[in-house]
């Protein structure tokens, strides 16, 4: 059993994963990296994360399909039961700018990449809507 | 036409008709002077043949026609030497009596340029002089004037061998019922010529069938008066019957005068025609103008080895079927008149014909021409458009990706510092102020920033299309706003990015000018176009003039091929409606 959560922080920018880690760690969490799509598919299979921090802009493809596949993933390889990762997508943008696309996809929630904080990250994990952001 | 020469035809023929008038009243002939009608008709028909022979000469001088009519107006003259009372005078009078008959022959058989066809023709004309020549000298053989017809007040016939009245009767019976095949003969071989015409020959072969029923109809009954009694009728036969005999100047000069305004009408035609003809169009112009209905408008491609005609036929120039002829025209391209051979003879009329098709394929080329630079201004004007868009989307992408994104780690450190300094002891209170109106500060630039990017390219069209982007105009607009509808589908970038522009520039007016209550926004697709329209119940009187936004969305519908209204009277609202052409 984890007495930390484990999250997984999926950007391609260095600078923005490296405070959402600072922001992520004092809020508890036990913080892996992925710059990419791909790297996101390896490290969430490795480590298994309970929260997913998707960024939507990715270089190799978006967040949207980066989340459908690890929901796909999870329900292919069920893991004795046990819930899939739960994805906040985040973005430079607001979610208004994605329209139903966020709405439509598998993720619990979105927040905007400058309203990040710990606590927002917590509701989602508790099952809460802290933020009000989500659809 | 030699100048000289036709100086000497006119001084000519004015001395011949005036000598004829004055013998007919200074004769020597004891009596009375002949019948008016008759001194008219003759001179008429003297006068006719020799006027027409002067014009027809002039129109063609290449061409025997003036020369034929000449000479049949001096043949008409000689037995009218008749007037004259002195033996010579009456000797040749009557011995040339039927010599303008072998003129007319002649010239029926070589109508409308004076050129024989062939050997028939050739053959029956010569038969028709022969005869005409040598029926009166040998009729005057036998005849005493003082035996027969006259009185002792003739003069002598020269040419008397024998005076029995038995010779001169049997000489003149026979002579006449050898006429009418000889008559006959010219008339057939006519008939076969107005048959066989074609093209602009035909007209002028169509005047000649009309000319040649008085004229052979006359002659006959010149004949059959010199040996049935038909004296009661000479006012009618000798006085008025040469009258008829006018009729081929007549048909000549009137068809001079038609070819004449022939040129008009080719010019007209052309005129009258919409600019940049069909080819198609075009020949048949040119064909009715110039009376030639057989005429060909053929032309071929640079390189192509045969020339088309513009009912596809091909045509080759190298051998033409015969009566055929080839007039070039003035093009860049190469193209060519098939006309007529007749039309020859009217080299004027064909020059202009030649000219005024040359003009009109200019034009028809020019026109295309234009038209595909107009297509591809069209084209590049929407790529221009398109080539923006593009760029605007870069712009907003670039926007996030770089300055946003580094303002966004920007302000979340600076909001990681906050809470440290807040958590840390003994921090000092006024770093703690500084850092939280600094996170404040960058919010506001990220907010600011975002807005930004959004007026330079709505992500959401990108995203979702028209049907998230406008529900995302229409909850940002300040006046009520519904939709009634939107397709969901995705359309091409453009024709999204310009319904967007539309409904956004439109709701953008309604809550700066319009003073409206609600709006109404509504897309549809209808038969391959988006039709945009936003309406409010605001005061109206909106303008699309230059200046507004509503010109700059003008343009760039148009740049699609679509169109942007306005109705907007003053007090009852306004409607924009677009209609967006949607491939």
């Amino acid at each position: 059993m984890r007495t930390w959560p484990t999250a997984l922080v999926v950007d391609d920018h260095e600078g923005f994963r490296a405070f959402a880690r600072l922001i992520l760690e004092s809020a508890g969490f036990t913080v892996t990296e992925a710059a990419t799509g791909a790297e996101a598919a390896s490290a969430a299979a490795a480590t298994s994360p309970q929260l997913v921090l998707l960024d939507i802009q990715l270089p190799d493809t978006d967040g949207f399909e980066v989340a459908r596949r690890l929901t796909a993933a999870h329900g292919l390889h069920g893991q004795h039961g046990q819930p899939g990762p739960v994805i906040v997508l985040t973005s430079t943008r607001e979610a208004s700018d994605y329209g139903g696309r966020i709405a439509a996809s598998p993720a619990a929630g979105f927040l905007p990449k400058d309203q990040l904080s710990g606590r927002a990250l917590r509701g989602y994990l508790e099952g809460e809507d802290l933020n009000g952001e989500t659809p | 036409m030699n100048p000289r020469l036709r100086a000497a035809l006119i001084a000519a023929a004015l001395v011949t008709i005036t000598f004829q008038l004055v013998t007919f009243y200074v004769s020597g002939w004891p009596g009375p002077p002949p019948a008016p009608l008759f001194v008219v008709s003759t001179t008429v028909v003297l006068a006719a043949y020799l006027g027409t022979g002067i014009i027809a000469w002039q129109r063609h001088p290449a061409d025997k026609i003036g020369l034929l009519f000449t000479l049949t107006g001096y043949a008409w003259f000689l037995p009218h030497l008749l007037s004259l009372h002195y033996a010579l005078a009456f000797t040749i009078a009557n011995g040339t009596a039927f010599v303008y008959q072998g003129c007319l022959g002649h010239l029926g058989l070589a109508w409308p340029y004076g050129k024989l066809r062939g050997r028939a023709d050739r053959i029956v004309v010569a038969v028709n002089y022969a005869w005409n020549i040598a029926n009166p000298i040998v009729a005057n053989l036998f005849w005493n004037p003082r035996v027969t017809g006259c009185s002792a007040a003739c003069p002598a016939n020269l040419l008397l061998i024998d005076d029995s009245p038995r010779l001169y009767q049997d000489a003149g019976q026979i002579a006449t019922l050898l006429s009418f095949p000889v008559t006959a003969a010219v008339i057939a071989l006519i008939v076969v010529h107005w048959r066989r015409s074609r093209g602009y020959a035909r007209r002028a072969m169509n005047a000649l069938i009309w000319v040649s029923i008085p004229v052979a109809g006359y002659i006959t009954i010149l004949n059959i008066a010199d040996v049935v009694d038909l004296s009661r009728y000479n006012v009618l036969i000798y006085q008025a019957g040469p009258l008829l005999l006018a009729a081929p100047p007549v048909a000549y000069l009137a068809s001079a005068m038609t070819a004449r305004r022939a040129r008009g009408a080719v010019s007209s035609a052309l005129v009258s025609m919409e600019p940049g003809p069909h080819p198609a169009k075009l020949r048949d112009a040119l064909a009715r103008a110039l009376g030639d209905p057989t005429l060909q408008l053929a032309a071929r491609t640079a390189g192509a080895a045969s020339f088309t005609d513009t009912d596809g036929a091909t045509v080759d120039l190298a051998s033409l079927p015969a009566g055929r002829m080839v007039t070039p025209l003035d093009t860049p391209g190469e193209a060519v008149l098939v006309h007529d051979a007749e039309l020859r003879h009217e080299p004027e009329l064909i020059r202009v014909a030649a000219a005024a098709a040359s003009l009109a394929l200019e034009h028809a080329r020019l026109q295309a021409e234009i038209q595909v630079q107009l297509d591809q201004v069209r084209a590049s004007r929407a790529r221009i458009v398109e080539a923006g868009d593009a760029e605007r989307r870069r712009l907003e992408r670039d926007l996030h990706d770089g300055a946003q994104q580094r303002l966004v780690t920007l302000s979340l450190a600076i909001g990681i510092a906050r809470d440290r300094a807040a958590a840390a002891e003994g921090a000092d209170p006024d770093l703690k102020a500084l850092l939280e109106s600094a996170s404040k500060e960058a919010r506001a630039a990220i907010a600011e920033l975002r807005e930004l990017a959004r007026g330079i390219h709505p992500a959401v069209l990108t995203q979702t299309g028209l049907e998230g982007a406008i529900q995302a105009l229409v909850e940002r607009s300040p006046v009520t706003t519904q939709v009634r509808a939107v397709p969901a589908g995705r359309f091409p970038a453009q024709v999204e990015a310009t319904a967007y522009f539309v409904v956004s520039e439109a709701l953008a007016n309604v809550a700066k000018h319009a003073q409206a209550s609600a709006a109404v926004v509504t897309v549809r697709e209808q038969a391959g176009r988006l039709e945009v329209e936003v309406s409010d119940d605001g005061a109206g009187g909106a303008q699309a003039g230059s200046g507004s936004g509503l010109a700059g969305l003008a343009d760039r519908v148009a740049s699609l091929g679509g169109s942007l209204t306005v109705h907007s009277p003053p007090g009852g609202g306004t409607r924009l409606q677009a209609v967006i052409p949607c491939p």
